[in-house]
């Protein structure tokens, strides 16, 4: 369509008319331009540079083989570059060809938003101040980069595109990535053996050793969900994972993906999985996924509905369409049996690891972990809790040592008695329980 | 990010594990679970009872060590928990073992060890190994898949130790009796690998020994597919004397289980005749040594086989029939104009009309009118009544448009002689040598028992007109492609032999020769055209274009045959001047196509990156030197230097100086090692990828000759596989300011489309037709390459690579190299008198078809899936050859990356690779499904 709005006037004589007309018919649709579409950002730019993928995963002689001719390209591609760089250094000639293309811009630029590509070379475009115009683009402009709706730059007088502001990711996004790894590791974790297993196995492995899934001839599971009454350590597993890992480690709480203006929030899960695609390999944590990952029902009010859509397009992530990549999820919750049915079928969610109340030899394990640190009197007798036939997750027992730790502090000792522990255990207790003093049946 | 977790992934369990383990030290202890406790108590136990001085007691404790590592069972991130609880001891169990006497517990006590060591061993000790090999050689799968693999991997060190040994004739005894125990070992780890999904690892141990024959004691026909699968790729990537080893493996595999023509695919991966005729020979089932001729048929090649009925098939006498089926079948009969190519309504026209000159406009519509309908035998030009068209070409047209009756009537020798015939007795000069030409160009490919073109052509080789003779001659080249026929070489051999011959016509004939003798290192012919660039005068080489073809002839001699080039490259070296150094390349670049080596790809890159004109004071005036004969050609040394000339003057306006220099460079050895990085590298797919990538350097920072070698090599690496990356960049060149660089990437674009009516590639040309609608030259390329796009209206490939992408077809592969040496000089040679050159591509046209037939070889319509074809190997079970698949009837289209499989059961195809001709058998096991 294209052609037909830029074709000139000048094959008006009766003779082409009538051509014309006979032709008609024949019209063929030229076929799209393939620039200028709304796209992945992952396909911009950089596909030229990227490494043909070896096949196969298995550690095998041909991988080998393979990867050593990659290698063989890649340094006859250094030292072909080595030995031009030597005979003339790329920096003069960049400099030369960027003050080329600073002429050709010209100074001032002005900032405009590209509303609709023509053809490849042709756009219309807006300035700030309201009127569009329809412009060229000039050919040094990287047109893949551009679609409908990005910020450009434009020629001060013929508004010409003469470049494009890059669009960066989502500042909420950014704020997700764990750039500094959490001190807790495996070590920080009492029992949970199988747990921790299990998580390594989904998570980890996948990253670490691809090839060990083909072999067996399997796909690696994409995600887990952790779910356990509170405190039972799934946080901090995922803490340890983050830590152990050198993948990209996202994290969000369930609540962050409720937004307040409508379609934020699906549009924020997308930014999330776009970014995680993009730093690939990469594990995303969602915390309390609770929050919009309960049951679907007929929602009256505008904001469940939205709640409801943001958890569809997670859905829609979590398996969809396109295939993730090197992306795991990991999805922590208490109340597993509030969630939709649809996130947690096999595929999108292939494990779900419970983390259960610790056991005798756990707590036992939890309350050292939690008094190593501490100077402890000589009558303490930690087997009295550890024995004891109270519910203590491991959450409890932090909250007693830290309890008892303050008592002790009250009465201004450095060490911990064992009747400040009895002490702080009835007080964590009580407050567990909703404030009835234990023993007490009503 | 990747490296890192690579990095970690290598030891990571491990790693992981020793430093929890490390941390948990202290309270070890209260750590474990009671079942752990118990089982460390128990083991430490048997780890104490081991060392026992009684034999009977140390045996018992032995026996439960070993059944209770064999039995644990272990989780994928952690080392088995007996294994962690023994290794405190194995610093203790391995004193032990030293000092003790009784052998079959000692015995028993290696084998312990050897598990052991698989965790405990350091970095290069092959402890592990050291302890199996005086342990029991039993059933060695009893200790799980990991313990055997890490065994593979020690006996691949050990190997490479001892061998190493050998040669320094360093206690060869001892290291001759290792390695018979270590073979032992190795032929119990062979059918296990085999036994467990992993062949792989069989083919790789085995390697690793170099004994790699040992395996075809345990193929069989499930696993064979599999194995060749493998070692067909392994072959691409391991240096040149050990692929032939790989194959020659492979096909022994595929013999013993009977796989005949795979077997002949196998063998002609290697080009290996003499093996194809044996396995034919050998075969007893008549439909396999039909398949198999049809595999040759398509190679182009017709040994001399005991089967006198094979000869038919063999000399493609069933190709123009079938293929004029399956256009019936496509509906795509009907001629097509060269109008209907171009759809001038479609382009833009910009301001005023061209006032093109007519007759060029003419020619270019001869060639596409060639291209489109090839092999059809019906056009509305040429093959109408009054013969109106052929007289509308002047000259050097009429030829063109004579001989593209040839390109019409392809394959089809019987009927097309009788058309061809009347022009044979033309008055004109012209229509009578294209009529030659014509002649010729009908048998490329197919072959006939009178062998009509002989006949007709050598009596033109006495013509007293230097033109009739070079059409016989080239005639006779494309007729007898690789097909070494020695009536030829009688007749050709004096002509290049004479130094008193016009050289054009002695060019030809070199030309022709290493056509008709392509990849056979035919000495005479060789010693022959070697001879007649080292007699000639330099000066008059380098004035006439037409004398890169002894260079090419010579070229073509060693296509694809590697190191046999040695002597004849040393030879190039001492002719002289800039000829001397473009035979040279052009030796180079063509006896190394397709192996993909890489010491040659870094040569060819390094001169790639020269700038013999980079100081500029001094090269001025050299450039100026070099170019004055060329630029003052005497009057008769023919309109190719001439044309240079005027190119150089008329470049002058517009292009940059370097531009203008490197115009009066007839023989450009930096372009052709350009293109030739291709050449070597197309041989497998990442060479081929990696190559394309290196491009983008040698555009940034090359000459102005890289440069204009840049398009042909991506045309070479992408032939009628029109991938996006490589239309995008060709589009890119094709508007460049130097003339040859657009040219050749025009055309480029042409052959990376050529034969698939791409819409893409159609558009883009549709554009540039527009773009240069003022450039005669330019839009004839462009009119060309159109017509490529849409060669045998879709029909038709021009990929020397067939059967899987693997099988290197010379012939096709020879036509692509003399293409792009054409190229080199378009404006001499295809603008000026010699454009019939561009029929040179119709030796690498085949039609890319799946056509089925019965045992009777007559067609059998069966549905097949097609689809994109999916790198299977390695992968375990049984995974998808392909994706996106659609389901049609035979017979069907397929694309150069397409394969089909079929999709009934009814059938059994004789031939795995489903191209081409394939025999269908009835399968004795089909059970048609029941009917309501």
């Amino acid at each position: 369509m294209g052609q037909n709005q830029s074709g000139l006037p000048g094959q008006q004589d009766p003779n082409a008319q009538k051509e014309k007309e006979k032709k008609a018919k024949k019209y063929e649709q030229p076929a799209p331009t393939r620039i200028g579409k709304k796209k992945k950002k992952k396909a911009s730019g950089i596909q030229e540079s990227k490494l043909p993928v070896v096949v196969p995963h298995t550690k095998c002689k041909l991988k080998l083989l393979k990867l050593e001719r990659v290698k063989d390209y890649l340094l006859m591609e250094e030292e072909f570059i080595q030995n031009q760089e030597r005979l003339r250094p790329a920096e003069e000639k960049t400099q030369e060809e960027r003050s080329k293309v600073d002429d050709l811009r010209g100074t001032p630029m002005g900032v405009g938003t590209l509303e609709e590509m023509i053809d490849d070379n042709h756009a219309i475009v807006s300035s700030s101040v309201g009127p569009e115009y329809y412009v060229n683009i000039m050919t040094f402009v990287d047109k893949d980069q551009i679609e409908p709706g990005c910020s450009i730059l434009m020629h001060n007088k013929v508004l010409s595109v003469v470049g494009l502001l890059a669009d960066d990711v989502d500042p909420m996004v950014s704020v997700m990535k764990v750039d500094k790894a959490p001190l807790e590791s495996y070590a920080d974790i009492g029992g949970l053996e199988s747990q921790i297993t299990e998580i390594k196995e989904a998570v980890e492995l996948p990253m670490t050793h691809p090839e060990l899934y083909e072999e067996v001839g399997i796909k690696p599971p994409k995600g887990v969900i952790l779910y356990g009454e509170p405190g039972t350590g799934k946080t901090l597993l995922a803490k340890a994972v983050a830590n152990h890992t050198s993948a990209t480690f996202l994290r969000v709480v369930g609540s962050e993906l409720i937004q307040k203006y409508l379609g934020d929030g699906p549009k924020l899960v997308r930014e999330l999985f776009r970014v995680a695609d993009e730093h690939a390999p990469s594990i995303v944590f969602i915390d309390e996924i609770d929050a919009v990952g309960t049951k679907r029902y007929d929602a009256t009010s505008g904001g469940e509905r939205e709640i409801q859509r943001t958890m569809l397009e997670l859905l829609n992530q979590l398996d969809g369409f396109d295939s993730r990549g090197d992306v795991k999820v990991i999805l922590a919750t208490n109340k597993i049996e509030s969630l939709d049915p649809a996130l947690l079928r096999p595929g999108r969610i292939d494990r779900k690891i419970e983390f259960p109340m610790p056991d005798v030899k756990t707590k036992r394990h939890i309350f050292g972990i939690h008094t190593t640190k501490m100077t402890l009197a000589d009558d303490v007798n930690l087997e009295e809790f550890v024995m004891s036939k109270d519910e203590l997750s491991g959450a409890d027992i932090k909250a007693i040592c830290t309890e008892a730790g303050l008592l002790a502090l009250r009465e201004r000792r450095m060490k911990v008695s064992q009747a400040e522990f009895r002490k702080a255990k009835e007080n964590v207790l009580y407050k567990k329980k909703g404030g009835h003093p234990e023993g007490l049946y009503l | 990010m990747n490296v890192d977790l690579a990095a970690a992934g290598k030891g990571g369990a491990k790693d992981a594990k020793g430093k929890k383990d490390g941390k948990k030290k202290k309270d070890e202890a209260d750590d474990l679970s009671p079942e752990d406790a118990k089982l460390k108590a128990d083991l430490d136990l048997l780890a104490e009872r081991a060392l026992d001085a009684d034999a009977g007691v140390q045996k018992a404790a032995l026996d439960a060590m070993i059944n209770e590592i064999r039995s644990s069972t272990s989780s994928m991130t952690s080392v088995p928990k007996p294994l962690k609880f023994l290794r405190p001891h194995y610093a203790v169990l391995k004193a032990a073992f030293a000092t003790c006497s009784n052998q079959a517990n000692k015995t028993l006590m290696a084998d312990v060890l050897s598990v052991l060591a698989m965790t405990m061993g350091g970095e290069g000790e092959r402890e592990s190994l050291k302890f199996k090999l005086q342990g029991s050689i039993d059933d060695i799968g009893t200790w799980g898949h990991e313990y055997v693999r890490n065994l593979s991997g020690e006996i691949a060190a050990e190997y490479e130790e001892l061998t190493a040994d050998k040669a320094a004739a360093v206690n060869v005894d001892s290291a001759s009796g290792t390695l018979g125990s270590v073979f032992l070992l190795i032929r119990q780890m062979v059918p296990f690998f085999m036994k467990h999904n992993s062949e792989p690892e069989a083919v790789d141990l085995l390697m690793e020994v170099e004994s790699l024959h040992e395996i075809i004691n345990h193929v069989d026909p499930a696993n064979c597919t599999r194995i060749c699968l493998y070692l067909e790729q392994v072959s691409r990537y391991v240096p040149e004397p050990d692929d032939r080893k790989v194959i020659a493996t492979a096909i022994a595999c595929l013999r013993k289980v009977g796989k005949v023509t795979e077997a002949v695919r196998f063998a002609l991966l290697i080009g290996d005749i003499d093996l194809v005729v044996e396995i034919i020979n050998s075969c007893d089932d008549p439909s396999l040594r039909k398949q198999a001729a049809f595999l040759l048929s398509r190679q182009g090649v017709r040994p001399e086989l005991k089967d006198e009925s094979l000869a038919d098939i063999c000399a493609g006498s069933l190709l123009s029939e079938n293929y004029l089926n399956l256009a019936r079948e496509l509906d795509v009969v009907e001629p097509k104009l060269p109008e209907d190519i171009f759809k001038t309504y479609l382009e833009r026209k910009g301001g005023a009309l061209s006032n093109f000159d007519s007759a060029r406009q003419n020619l270019a519509s001869t060639f596409v009118n060639a291209f489109v309908n090839a092999g059809y035998g019906a056009d509305k030009l040429m093959l109408t009544e009054g013969n109106k068209w052929l007289y509308k070409n002047k000259e050097h047209g009429m030829m063109s448009a004579a001989a593209s009756l040839g390109v019409l009537l392809l394959w089809d020798v019987d009927n097309g002689l009788t058309q061809i015939d009347k022009f044979l007795y033309s008055t004109d000069n012209y229509i009578k040598a294209g009529a030659l030409l014509a002649v010729g160009l009908l048998n490329t490919g197919v072959r006939n028992e009178c062998d009509p073109a002989l006949a007709l052509l050598a009596e033109h080789l006495e013509s007293s007109n230097a033109m009739m003779k070079i059409a016989a001659i080239f005639g006779l080249g494309m007729a007898y492609v690789g097909s070494q026929k020695e009536e030829v070489l009688e007749m050709l051999l004096p002509i290049v032999a004479d130094t008193d011959a016009p050289l054009d016509v002695a060019s030809f004939a070199a030309l022709a020769l290493g056509l008709v003798f392509v990849g056979s290192c035919h000495e005479d012919v060789c010693q022959c055209v070697m001879a007649a660039l080292m007699e000639r005068e330099q000066s008059a080489l380098e004035a006439q274009s037409l004398a890169r073809f002894l260079c090419v002839g010579a070229g073509l001699l060693y296509l694809g045959k590697q190191s046999a080039v040695d002597v004849t490259l040393e030879l190039s070296k001492t002719i002289p001047g800039r000829i001397g150094e473009y035979c040279e390349r052009t030796l180079e670049t063509c006896a190394y196509m397709g192996s993909g080596n890489v010491l040659k790809v870094q040569r060819l890159m390094a001169m790639t990156g020269e700038h013999p004109d980079a100081p500029a004071p001094l090269t001025a005036v050299e450039g100026a030197a070099e170019g004055a004969p060329a630029a003052a050609p005497p009057p008769a040394a023919g309109a190719a230097a001439a044309g240079a000339g005027a190119g150089a003057a008329s470049a002058g306006g517009g292009a940059s100086t370097a531009a203008v220099k490197a115009e009066d460079k007839l023989f450009d050895a930096q372009t052709v090692a350009t293109f030739g990085i291709a050449l070597v590298a197309m041989g497998e797919e990442f060479g081929a990828q990696m190559a394309h990538r290196s491009f983008g350097h040698m555009l940034q920072y090359g000459d102005v000759s890289a440069r204009r070698g840049v398009p042909l090599a991506v045309g070479l690496l992408h032939a009628s596989v029109p991938k996006q990356e490589a239309v995008d960049l060709l589009s890119k060149l094709s508007h460049d300011p130097d003339v040859p660089t657009a040219t050749n990437s025009i055309l480029a674009m042409g052959l990376v489309g050529a034969g698939t009516n791409n819409s893409r590639v159609a558009n883009n040309l549709r554009a540039l037709a527009s773009y240069y609608s003022k450039e005669a030259g330019l839009l004839f390329a462009v009119r060309v390459a159109q017509g490529l796009l849409h060669a045998g209206k879709g029909l038709l490939g021009f990929n020397a690579y067939h059967s899987g992408r693997a099988v290197f077809c010379p012939n096709a592969g020879a036509a692509l190299v003399t293409l792009m040496h054409v190229l080199l000089d378009f404006k001499g040679l295809i603008l000026g008198k010699h454009h019939y050159l561009l029929y040179v591509l119709i030796a690498a046209a085949a039609p890319r078809m799946l056509i089925t037939v019965d045992e009777e070889l007559k067609p059998l319509p069966v549905s097949v899936r097609v689809g994109t074809a999916v790198d299977i190997v390695g992968l375990a079970g049984k995974p998808k050859s392909i994706t996106g698949f659609q389901t049609h009837q035979t017979p069907v289209l397929l694309g150069h990356e397409d394969r089909a499989e079929l999709a009934t059961d009814e059938y059994l195809p004789l031939h795995s690779t489903l191209e081409g001709f394939i025999i269908l058998k009835k399968n004795p096991e089909y059970v048609a499904p029941a009917k309501e």
